[in-house]
């Protein structure tokens, strides 16, 4: 596409790709909620349908993945650091995996998206107006499910399997030593700051709880009945930003 | 002996669209500064090392312009945490090279809402004192260097490979951009305006080491 396409074009374009493009699913909620294993079953169960699936997980892009890991373990960053550089990684995503894909025609699974962002944010203290500012132009997943899970569930699934780092347990913010009592502490606020979105946004809720099997036949139902959320009327922006970039690869 | 004057703790923001102009202007102010005795640091565009380490990683050049822009506010949100608050606490004037100006105004040459950016920045504080940087070469656009400045660096990511010279027009856009400024005073550091911004800082504060004026006192009636 070229960089001077018209708006008019662009949005034909875009109104154009509405019937064949993919889904984008995106799985939320606290640690050890069980979204991974959630998103595996859904897509291996997607695959064997006949349908071309990308997964995309948080903090994975190969621009920002390498920088990220070193300052975290070095443990080097501000609250706003940390934001931005997740904000940057889940911009390239967008623009170099998860739009390419979808406009081809192939489902998004999402382990994580932009609540998450919202969420761990907010609960360090950043100003959700600015987070969501920082992520515009927003694309707007088709499906949120997010895994229910209580603070306390969360913090003895993590004790129960690893200990958690130190940006992960909130040390940064909470600046007790221990990561299991601060991931306790931080887990809190994001929870509550979770659940203040899913009324906002909209999530479509899966008790974590449930067997296994049980979350993954929900899951099913949920991605077989869920509708497209229109690109026009939701995220017009960040597709036409996206076709307007003569470097953006595309099918 | 008299005593060593007290630095004013203030923040100059000095933004240009070239890094050898911004350098050199910066290094310029600074030099006057502490001809007066005033303890000066320069905090300059990459700090946190993002860049470079993004360049890296980026060999294919897939960055886009937003994600650049982001990039840009981490880095400042370092400089500012490690550099400007920590130098302004300690009494000195800090003289960012650069500062938001030229993000915003590199942005909104590649089409981004200058809203947006405005917005992504709003966590640095307003300048004491904002100056633009001595533009040379005004008829050259940018060489596509990653190591010089924010806007050449962005020039050799951006733009496609067959052209490795981004357009003049590009670096005429951001200049005027920066030039557009309106409702603030803004000290151009050419001729001048590097007096009148070493005035702002300083008051009226003399250079401890200044020539003798032409004509000395004695010698008037």
């Amino acid at each position: 596409m070229a960089r001077t396409a018209s708006a008019r074009t662009l949005k034909q374009l875009i109104a154009e790709r509405e019937g064949t493009r993919g889904l984008l699913i995106a799985f939320e909620g606290p640690d050890g909620s069980g979204k991974t294993t959630q998103r595996k079953l859904l897509k291996t169960w997607l695959e064997s349908e006949g349908r071309e699936v990308v997964s995309t997980r948080w903090a994975s892009s190969p621009l920002v993945q390498p920088l990220l890991k070193v300052r975290k373990k070095i443990r080097t960053l501000s609250t706003q650091e940390y934001s931005l550089l997740h904000a940057v990684d889940f911009r390239h995503r967008i623009e170099t995996s998860i739009l390419p894909a979808l406009w081809a025609g192939k489902t998004v699974l999402a382990d994580r998206y932009l609540f998450t962002a919202l969420a761990r944010d907010a609960a360090r203290g950043l100003d959700l107006d600015w987070l969501l500012h920082a992520y515009t132009p927003l694309l707007w997943p088709d499906l949120v499910v997010y895994f229910s899970m209580t603070p306390e569930d969360s913090q003895r699934r993590i004790a129960s399997t690893r200990v958690p780092h130190f940006y992960e347990a909130g040390q940064d913010v909470t600046g007790i030593d221990d990561p299991l009592a601060s991931y306790g502490q931080f887990i809190d606020r994001v929870v509550t700051e979770y659940q203040n979105l899913a009324v906002i946004f909209k999530f479509v809720t899966v008790d974590s709880g449930d067997a296994v099997y049980r979350q993954h036949t929900r899951v099913r139902e949920l991605v077989e009945s869920a509708e497209k959320r229109p690109w026009p009327v939701y995220s017009k922006d960040a597709v036409e930003e996206w076709l307007r970039n003569p470097k953006a690869p595309r099918a | 002996m008299a005593p060593k004057p007290q630095s004013p703790a203030r923040l100059i923001a000095l933004d240009g669209s070239r890094g050898t102009d911004i350098t050199k202007s910066a290094e310029r102010l600074a030099a006057e500064l502490r001809e007066r005795g005033i303890t000066c640091v320069i905090s300059r565009w990459d700090a946190s090392g993002l860049f470079g380490e993004l360049a890296q990683n980026d060999q294919r050049g897939t960055a886009s312009a937003r994600t650049l822009s982001l990039v840009y506010a981490a880095d400042l949100a370092f400089r500012l945490r490690w550099e400007i608050s920590a130098a302004l606490k300690d009494g000195a004037v800090v003289i960012a090279a650069p500062y938001v100006e030229t993000a915003i105004a590199f942005g909104t040459s590649r089409g981004l809402p200058e809203q947006w950016l405005r917005e992504l920045l709003r966590f640095a504080p307003a300048a004491d004192v904002q100056a633009l940087a001595c533009e040379r070469k005004l008829e050259r656009g940018w060489k596509p260097r990653l190591d010089r400045s924010y806007p050449e660096y962005c020039a050799a990511l951006l733009a496609p490979s067959a052209s490795r010279r981004l357009p003049k027009k590009l670096r005429a856009d951001v200049i005027a951009t920066l030039r557009s400024a309106r409702g603030r005073r803004v000290y151009h550091l050419e001729g001048k305006g590097l007096a009148q911004a070493v005035k702002a800082v300083t008051g009226n504060q003399p250079a401890s080491s200044s020539p003798p004026s032409s004509r000395p006192r004695t010698a008037r009636k």
